[in-house]
């Protein structure tokens, strides 16, 4: 139910600048329309304790009458037995006194009319004839006088006394009902009071609710999406029905994504290309080259007759400089298979003492000619390990002969440990050393540490990039320890037994 | 009398080394051109060794090596296989495919000579 509503806001073709502002004044309306039920509440419970106050003040008036008209009747009552003018006075102000009373009544009495009518109506008889009472009394008719307040005026005040008390009953039930409607419209407003509360608050929940899901659904999935095209999958696309600017960004987001997922296919098969390219090329390049070593070598050999001296040496500067051809090309090959992920590990038994020996006896002519002193250390008996022993002495072939290359005099030493699940091998020379700042940078590709060094000893730069490729597929790492003037020490692990196809937890 | 080897390799410059380095070396050379060739005559000749050069156009040196190992008279011939460097693994495939050894392109002629001789012992 409340989803439908979501989906609703969110299908509304309006800005969200307008569906929030449209939320917030349909939220301030009902909030202004609460206060004007609650005031109107107020309003109607001030008017009913108004009432009751106005009813309070005529019970209090007529009960006054009550006791004026009883006062009234005391009060002749004592002349006749006292007949002096002092009394006679007296009697004629509480006379007026009462008659001040009805004319204040007249103002609160408005709903007894016809009673309050006929009680003035008596009063005014009631006044004459006391009037007349007091003449005769002044006059020494003593008894004409009490023949007439007996006739007369005692009736009437009882009749005065009987209407007094009947506007008083009558006030006083006014009063109780009165009591009862005030106490009815209290109850009523409160609930009215309450419901408009309650149904405000939770229209405006809904709205919020509905308004707020109608963005934040579609922002999440966008982020989700973003998150999954971060990742580099780019096939996914968002679904959001929203007919504003929410919906526009995720139609472009879709429409980037699509586009961004071309143009990765488009790089992946230009760089699939370039590798196959490299590939190809240098396969190209090794054939003839091939032939013109194999040739080489068996006139070097005296295959095709005796070769004198002098072309002997220039045949071996040949065979050199062809190998170095060939060396710079394999680089180059490796490399573009790498970079193809078309290297895989060879993975099978190997020894690491023979690994060491292999390049041992190929190095060694290389450091003997620069009077360089090659020796290894190596643990007496070296457990077996698994792993693709070719790719590991070309990794130990390149930091012997990098180490060679670059150290003039002294040694270079090839030493390495065996640990419970993994070898360590290490190349330290007595060369010049390696900056601090170039330590990471040459296993890099095409980095050579020092560019000035590199006019005077060749290379691709390319050997110990390949050689990390090969130590980080083997599932260890390499790195150099050095400090300018003191030598360098090349040093990398390999588990004892690495995956068969490469395939290894993500290295940082 | 002479030890006699059959060497299957596309090209020119290749098979003429092997030649020039076998028949010095006192040995009699049959050659093909093909892996098709090889196997005919691998089946004809019945040479004492076999050396099989993998990159081939059409059959290839794996297949060819299969086919001549099902040939009776050759399950035995000492077959060399020679694998380039482009394609690491080569050599494990070779051998699974019934190759006795393997020579791995680039090849040094003193190499791959030590490697006949290793197989069939001098002539």
């Amino acid at each position: 139910m409340i989803d439908r509503i979501v989906r609703l806001v969110a299908r509304v073709p309006a800005t969200v600048h307008a569906k929030l502002l449209t939320a917030f004044l349909l939220i301030a309306v009902l909030l202004i329309a609460l206060g004007a039920v609650g005031l109107r509440a107020l309003i109607e419970v001030n008017r009913h304790a108004e009432e009751l106050v106005t009813l309070q003040r005529k019970i209090a008036a007529y009960r006054q009458l009550q006791h004026d008209t009883t006062g009234q009747l005391y009060s002749v009552a004592s002349a006749l037995i006292v007949p002096d003018e002092r009394t006679f006075e007296a009697t004629l102000r509480q006379l007026n006194q009462f008659g001040y009373d009805l004319d204040r009544l007249r103002f609160v009495a408005r709903d007894e009319l016809e009673l309050f009518g006929r009680a003035r109506a008596d009063y005014e008889r009631f006044i004459e004839v006391v009037t007349h009472v007091v003449e005769l009394l002044r006059g020494g008719r003593v008894a004409e006088g009490r023949e007439l307040q007996l006739s007369q005026a005692g009736p009437l005040a009882d009749r005065l006394e009987r209407l007094t008390n009947e506007l008083v009953n009558k006030a006083e039930a006014d009063m109780v009902v009165s009591v009862e409607s005030a106490q009815a419209a209290y109850v009523r407003s409160r609930w009215i009071v309450i419901g408009f509360a309650i149904g405000t608050i939770g229209l405006a929940l809904v709205l919020g609710y509905a308004i707020s899901w109608s963005l934040i659904g579609p922002v999440r999935q966008m982020e989700a999406r973003l998150a999954r095209i971060a990742a580099g999958d780019f096939a996914g696309r968002v679904a959001v029905a929203n007919r504003d600017e929410l919906g526009t960004l995720a139609a472009n987001l879709n429409r980037m994504s699509g586009e961004l997922g071309r143009l990765y296919e488009q790089l992946e098969a230009a760089s699939r290309h370039k590798s196959q390219f490299l590939a190809n090329m240098s396969h190209e390049l090794r054939t003839p080259l091939n032939a013109i070593l194999g040739y080489a070598e068996l006139i070097q050999d005296g295959i095709y007759g005796e070769v004198p001296e002098k072309i002997r040496d220039i045949l071996t500067r040949v065979q050199v400089g062809g190998r170095h051809l060939l060396g710079l090309i394999n680089d180059v090959l490796d490399l573009s298979k790498i970079e193809a992920g078309q290297l895989k590990l060879a993975v099978s038994d190997y020894s690491l003492r023979e690994v060491v020996h292999t390049v041992f006896t190929a190095m060694e002519p290389l450091a003997a000619e620069k009077s360089l002193n090659l020796t290894i250390a190596l643990p007496p008996e070296p457990p077996t390990g698994r792993g693709d022993e070719r790719r590991i002495t070309q990794v130990l072939l390149n930091l012997v002969g990098n180490a060679i290359k670059f150290t003039e005099a002294g040694e270079v030493r090839i030493e390495a440990v065996a640990r419970d699940n993994e070898f360590e091998v290490a190349v330290a020379d007595t060369g010049p050393g390696i900056a601090l700042a170039d330590q990471e940078r040459i296993f890099e590709e095409f980095h050579q540490a020092d560019s000035s060094t590199t006019k005077t000893k060749s290379g691709t730069g390319l050997g110990l990039a390949i050689a990390r490729r090969i130590v980080v597929l083997h599932g260890g790492r390499i790195w150099v320890e050095s400090e300018v003037g003191h030598g360098a020490t090349f040093r990398f692990t390999l588990p004892r037994r690495a995956h068969p196809d490469g395939a290894l937890p993500e290295t940082a | 009398m002479k030890a006699r080897v059959l060497l299957v390799e596309d090209q020119e410059d290749n098979r003429r080394i092997v030649r020039d380095l076998l028949t010095s070396a006192g040995y009699e050379l049959i050659e093909a051109v093909t892996g098709e060739d090889g196997v005919r005559l691998a089946e004809a000749e019945h040479p004492d060794l076999i050396l099989m050069d993998i990159q081939l156009p059409g059959m290839d040196g794996y297949e060819a090596t299969r086919r001549i190992r099902q040939t009776p008279g050759l399950t035995t011939t000492p077959i060399i296989a020679v694998t380039s460097y482009a394609l690491s693994g080569d050599e494990m495939k070779a051998l699974a495919a019934g190759c006795t050894a393997y020579v791995a392109k680039p090849f040094s002629p003193r190499a791959l000579l030590a490697t006949v001789r290793a197989c069939l012992g001098s002539p």
